[in-house]
């Protein structure tokens, strides 16, 4: 069988500008560790809309022309929403409510699916939204490999699209416009940073990992790990197994911790439902809010509510909320304007310092 | 003969598997405590039996339903499922009380168990089919109730969960009242027999004119009921309802114990101290691995090899 | 005289405790219709596995169109030229019709590709030769079984066969097809292939084979021309008894008549039919008598004994116990009234092996000794001591598991099994089969003390002696219809041999075709 792939095969912009038409607000490039850790709460905007920390100038950018669509007027167009796993954590609740929320707010025709964390469906997912008639594509993907038979398909409708929150293994503003994420070595960077703050610097610590073998993981543990080495080193990284992201497995990991390492001075789980799982833990064994530090990853409304409580010193914000900027984005593309290929998100924190007053923003 | 000098090493070697398959499983048990004592600090407390009690019992509880499953030559892969199931509606239904709560459970419990032993009983399903449709649809079930986490705040549950009568926890002494009445019930019950005839003969035992699908309907049942305490149990000990994780691969958990313990899958044949004894095994061994920060994926490994050394043991020694 | 296709000489095989196989002899022409004949164990598929390459012959020698061979396994068998077609159709029943016909030898277009047109196509013409005409390119499994041992069958034949094995290739075929599949094995007979036939069916062997053998016991025992020997004779060389001879006094146990032939029945089975396999059996036992069940393999013997015990599907029929009818179908019901059955197939459907003798004897009789779902160990003890002593049950204790004891005592077991339920009607099926002279001489004993006590007995045999030394009266089944009924001093070996035969010069015999 022959393959009959049309692909663009147009020459890369070559002209890059700063995409300030992409960045919602101008703010100052990648955070200070100050800021996040206990600046003061307006800068860190915890939970509020999410805002760009790249790029940075001289990064790759992207056209109408240069990927080969046509100009249309987004107001008019249909968009089409691919969410990757069933909305059964605050993450996906949230990320699907606010891709919803801002199509209602700009009165754009929105198509969702949800694939149920199952990669063929969510190939037939994207193909049933391209033959309902989607303009455009939001896909929060699955996996990050297996694109082909989609991106050809919309390749053939011309069809544009942005991902979010996960990259897919293609080429930028060809395949796709553009990739809208955090930064997960960053996250786990700062993280770091608040554990080293909590603990003053010293002692043991243990890492609650995600699941094995999922990127959020390695990247939120290697940027933990690098800070600690460079700024700590009299921080001693002991322990670190796997909670699976999961609550109980948090709990039930902490448990035989504490037992064996009763000298551990800090927990970092890489995500709140693990930290809050280590929080059970800690309850359950009669220690004291603040014996134990813990610092998480997410920025959901229970963990940010630990603080309050106590029982956590830091979190480290996930924004989920992507709709303003994936819209921004597709709005600014469609009407003929450079995007970035790679857009980064700026992640707020919480710590006892804005954990009460900015609890309302967590998701 | 050449027949005779081949007969007598086998005999050696068939007693050693013998001996194995009844006893290896406590060695074992007696082995990780011996070496932990020995090697992991802090092992040797009450706080530490505590946790592995508390962390072990769910599982025993759902590898005794199990057991009577597999002694039918069956098995339930729905059991993580109706714990995550049982989570989402003990959540929904707090509110009318506790008991009202549990009771609600039973009844989606009940209908699980009804559903697989239908399909098994009457369809005549193979087990692993029809028990893996309500895998799939049960945890399902329980996200459509509960579609995410929900912490509960219900003072009656969490001391279900954390507290203990003279020192020892709620969940391991209902776990042991449970063991204590499965292997009565084995032993000495018209239906405990039944179970067994079924599970070795199935032709032979309704020729016999046993009433074979109400036993396998029964059991099927009884197996849900239990994954059902299980995970009230485990939500009360978390004080919160998590139907997305809740009871992940509890399945795998539960069978293993049961064959760890010396039960065939061949059916025909329950070991309920072996399954209870099973369950303990392995999670010393993963106690162990996490306490001495092995990576995680030492753990599958090490399970494997437990389970592999269990089969080659039972190697045989099922229905011939 | 055609060419010689294959020569058989002295095979032999043993399994552990087993000759198989004893010196047996077979040859096949061209063009020859051969009815390989014999009751079970007889040695017939072990032949048939011989000859396939499934089994390595001990001794003797297999030449093949001149050659001597050994095959290794089915396949090069089957590529040298010798096809076989078992009861159940052994094709892919997901693929099409059209694949199955051309598996491993697909037609390839010139790129070396598949060519499903040409496939298909030829498919369409080859059935049609064999008067199946269905659209080829439909799942096998679509089919009726028919039409699919007829795609086994034009399948066996393209692959160049010279010689065809079909394993009682009617047992699930419709009188139509039946016919069918009878002009083709002509055609094949036309066309110079060998065909070897095994069938229980008389009938069947009469209309399309030329020549027999008859195996007893791993030996050849009659070999030649089937228009030479009448059924009488046929079935009286299979069942190995001589004609001429007529017993006085018997060899087995049984003595005497037990029943009063006024009393009323105590079973009453009527017009019992099941799809294929029963066509309106109807059997009566009074209190005390024996009734023996006669007929071949497959004559709807096992099949009857089922029914009456609720343990098979019927169609039509009711069965009666002192009275009062049965629910069909319900082996439980079947016991409560009173009904107990020793399965023919004892190993996977009479004992529970990996259960003691104690909880197998108890195993029926459980809810009778329970109090609130709780056994009561006692008296399970007592029965248990009971039946072991008065069955002389042989076991090391009544732990031991009874998939450990001899073949004997397990009948025992079974005995006592229902014998601890107070029957009134007890259906033996082969009770005596594979156990050893002297249980075998207790359970007819035991049987016959029984039947003194007033309980019904039906006794299915194929040990002539057995049945008519033990039996009453003898009812004689013929693909699955009662065909005629002796008692009194009719019930003799030659008589029976006759109803069995379905000769028509029957004395005493009410024969209903």
């Amino acid at each position: 069988m022959q393959r009959t792939t049309h692909r663009r095969s147009l020459a890369r912009p070559v002209a890059v500008s700063l995409a300030a038409a992409v960045v919602l607000t101008a703010t100052s490039c990648a955070k200070s560790e100050d800021d996040a850790a206990g600046g003061n709460s307006s800068a860190t905007a915890a939970g509020a809309e999410q805002k760009v920390a790249s790029p940075a100038p001289g990064s790759k950018t992207c056209t109408v022309e240069a990927y080969g669509a046509e100009k249309i007027d987004l107001k008019s167009a249909t968009v089409g929403f691919s969410q990757s796993e069933k909305e059964a954590n605050p993450f996906r609740i949230a990320e699907t409510q606010s891709i919803k929320d801002e199509a209602k707010k700009r009165g754009v025709k929105l198509l969702t699916a949800n694939a149920q964390s199952q990669f063929s469906k969510q190939i037939s997912d994207v193909q049933d939204l391209l033959a309902k008639g989607a303009d455009l594509l939001v896909i929060a993907p699955l996996n990050s490999d297996g694109w082909d038979p989609v991106l050809q398909a919309a390749a053939a409708k011309k069809v544009p699209i942005v991902t979010i929150d996960r990259k897919i293994n293609a080429t930028a503003c060809k395949d796709y416009v553009s990739f809208i994420a955090s930064d997960f070595v960053e996250q786990g960077k700062r993280a770091a940073d608040q554990m080293i703050e909590a603990t003053g610097g010293k002692g043991e610590v243990a890492i609650l990992l995600g699941a094995a073998g999922n990127n959020v993981t390695t990247e939120r543990t290697k940027g933990f790990k690098d800070r600690i080495a460079e700024k700590a080193p009299e921080l001693k990284v002991v322990f670190e197994q796997t909670g699976d992201f999961a609550r109980e497995k948090g709990q039930q990991v902490t448990e035989q911790l504490i037992q064996s390492n009763p000298n551990i001075k800090g927990i970092y789980a890489e995500n709140d439902e693990m930290g809050l799982g280590a929080v059970a833990a800690l309850k359950g064994a009669g220690k004291k809010p603040g014996d134990i530090k813990i610092v998480t990853v997410d920025g959901t409304r229970n963990a940010v509510q630990g603080i309050v409580d106590g029982w956590i010193s830091g979190v480290i914000e996930s924004n989920p909320r992507f709709g303003p900027l994936a819209f921004q984005t597709l709005d600014t593309f469609t009407q003929g304007e450079e995007v970035a290929q790679d857009i980064v998100i700026e992640d707020g924190a919480y710590t006892k310092d804005n954990a009460k007053s900015d609890l309302g923003k967590a998701y | 003969m050449a027949e005779l000098a081949l007969r007598t090493p086998t005999l050696d070697k068939d007693r050693v598997l013998q001996w194995l398959q009844k006893y290896g499983v406590y060695a074992g048990v007696a082995v990780l405590l011996v070496v932990n004592i020995a090697i992991t600090p802090h092992f040797l407390s009450a706080e530490n039996f505590r946790t592995q009690a508390v962390q072990v019992a769910p599982v025993i509880i759902v590898a005794l339903g199990m057991a009577l499953v597999i002694g039918t030559e069956g098995v339930d892969l729905s059991v993580g499922a109706v714990m995550a199931l049982s989570a989402s509606v003990v959540a929904l239904y707090l509110g009318y009380g506790l008991l009202p709560a549990l009771l609600v459970v039973a009844l989606f419990a009940a209908g699980v168990g009804l559903a697989n032993g239908a399909l098994v009983a009457f369809i005549g399903v193979q087990p692993i089919v029809a028990t893996l449709a309500l895998m799939v649809g049960g945890r399902g079930l329980a996200l459509v109730l509960l579609p995410q986490l929900e912490d509960l705040r219900n003072p009656t549950l969490a001391s279900l969960g954390s507290g203990d009568v003279l020192g020892f926890p709620y969940l391991i002494l209902v776990a042991a009242v449970l063991a204590l009445i499965v292997a009565f019930v084995v032993r000495r019950t018209t239906f405990g027999r039944q179970l067994l005839a079924i599970g070795d003969s199935r032709p032979a035992a309704q020729l016999a004119g046993l009433p074979v699908r109400r036993v396998l309907i029964i059991v099927y049942v009884v197996s849900a009921l239990l994954a059902a305490v299980a995970g009230v149990l485990a939500t009360a000990r978390l004080q919160a309802s998590d139907p997305t994780s809740l009871g992940n691969l509890m399945e795998l958990s539960a069978i293993t114990a049961v064959v760890v313990g010396g039960t065939p899958l061949t059916g025909g044949r329950v070991n309920i101290a072996g399954t209870v004894a099973g369950a303990v095994l392995i999670q010393l061994l993963t106690a162990t691995l996490i306490k001495h920060d092995l990576p995680p994926s030492w753990t599958q490994i090490a399970q494997a090899v437990v389970i592999v050394a269990a089969v080659y043991a039972a190697r045989g020694r099922g229905k011939r | 005289m055609p060419e010689e296709v294959l020569a058989v000489r002295g095979l032999g095989k043993t399994f552990p405790g087993v000759r198989a196989l004893d010196g047996v002899d077979l040859t096949l022409h061209a063009g020859e219709v051969h009815a390989l004949i014999g009751e079970n164990g007889a040695g017939k598929s072990t032949l048939i596995k011989l000859l396939t390459g499934v089994y390595r012959p001990d001794e003797g020698t297999i030449v093949f169109e001149g050659r001597e061979v050994s095959f290794a396994t089915p396949l090069e068998a089957q590529k040298a030229g010798i096809s076989t077609i078992y009861q159940e159709v052994n094709l892919i029943p997901l693929l099409s019709v059209a694949r199955n016909l051309f598996l491993g030898r697909e037609p390839r277009n010139r790129f070396g590709v598949l060519d499903m047109a040409r496939m298909n196509r030829e498919a369409e013409e080859t059935l049609a030769t064999y008067g199946v005409r269905v659209d080829v390119r439909r799942p096998l499994r679509t089919l009726g079984v028919g039409a699919q041992q007829m795609v086994a069958l034009a399948r066996a034949v393209a692959t160049d066969a010279r010689i065809v094995i079909m394993d009682e290739p009617t047992s699930s075929l419709e009188p139509r097809e039946v016919e069918t599949l009878f002009s083709v094995i002509r055609r094949l007979r036309d066309a110079g292939i060998a065909v070897v036939y095994v069938s229980h069916r008389l009938d069947e062997l009469y209309a399309v084979c030329s020549t027999v053998t008859v195996l007893r016991d791993g030996r050849r025992v009659h070999h030649g021309t089937l228009a030479e020997l009448d059924r009488l004779q046929l079935v009286s060389t299979m069942l190995g008894r001589d004609l001429g001879e007529v017993r006085t006094e018997g060899l087995t146990k049984f003595t005497g008549d037990h029943s009063a032939a006024t009393d009323e029945p105590v079973l009453e089975a009527k017009e019992l039919t099941a799809k294929h396999q029963l066509h309106g059996v109807s059997v009566s036992i009074r209190p005390g008598e024996v009734v023996g069940l006669g007929g071949l393999l497959g004559s709807g013997r096992t099949e009857t004994a089922k029914a009456i015990a609720g343990a098979l599907p019927l169609g039509s029929g009711s069965v009666t116990v002192a009275g009062v009818p049965l629910r069909a179908g319900s082996t439980p019901a079947a016991i409560r009234a009173g009904i107990s059955l020793l399965p023919e197939d004892r190993k996977s459907e009479g004992i529970v092996p990996g259960l003691s003798v104690r909880e197998n004897i108890a195993l029926a009789v459980l809810p009778r000794l329970s109090r609130f779902g709780l056994v009561s160990e006692v008296k399970v003890d007592s029965i248990v001591d009971t039946f072991i002593k008065r069955l002389r049950i042989k076991a090391s204790s009544p732990q031991q598991k009874v998939g450990e004891l001899s073949g004997g005592n397990q009948q025992k077991v079974l005995l006592a099994r229902w014998l601890a339920m107070n029957p009134k009607v007890l259906l033996l099926d082969e009770p005596t089969r594979g156990i050893d002279v002297g249980a075998k001489a207790e359970v007819q004993k035991l049987v016959d003390e029984l039947a003194a006590d007033g309980l019904g007995v039906l006794l299915i045999s194929s040990d002539l002696e057995e049945l008519i030394e033990g039996s009453d009266r003898v009812v004689v089944l013929k693909d699955g219809a009662v065909v005629g009924e002796l008692s009194g001093d009719d019930v003799t070996e030659d008589n029976l041999m006759r109803a069995i035969a379905g000769s028509d010069n029957l004395q005493g015999v009410a024969a209903d075709g």
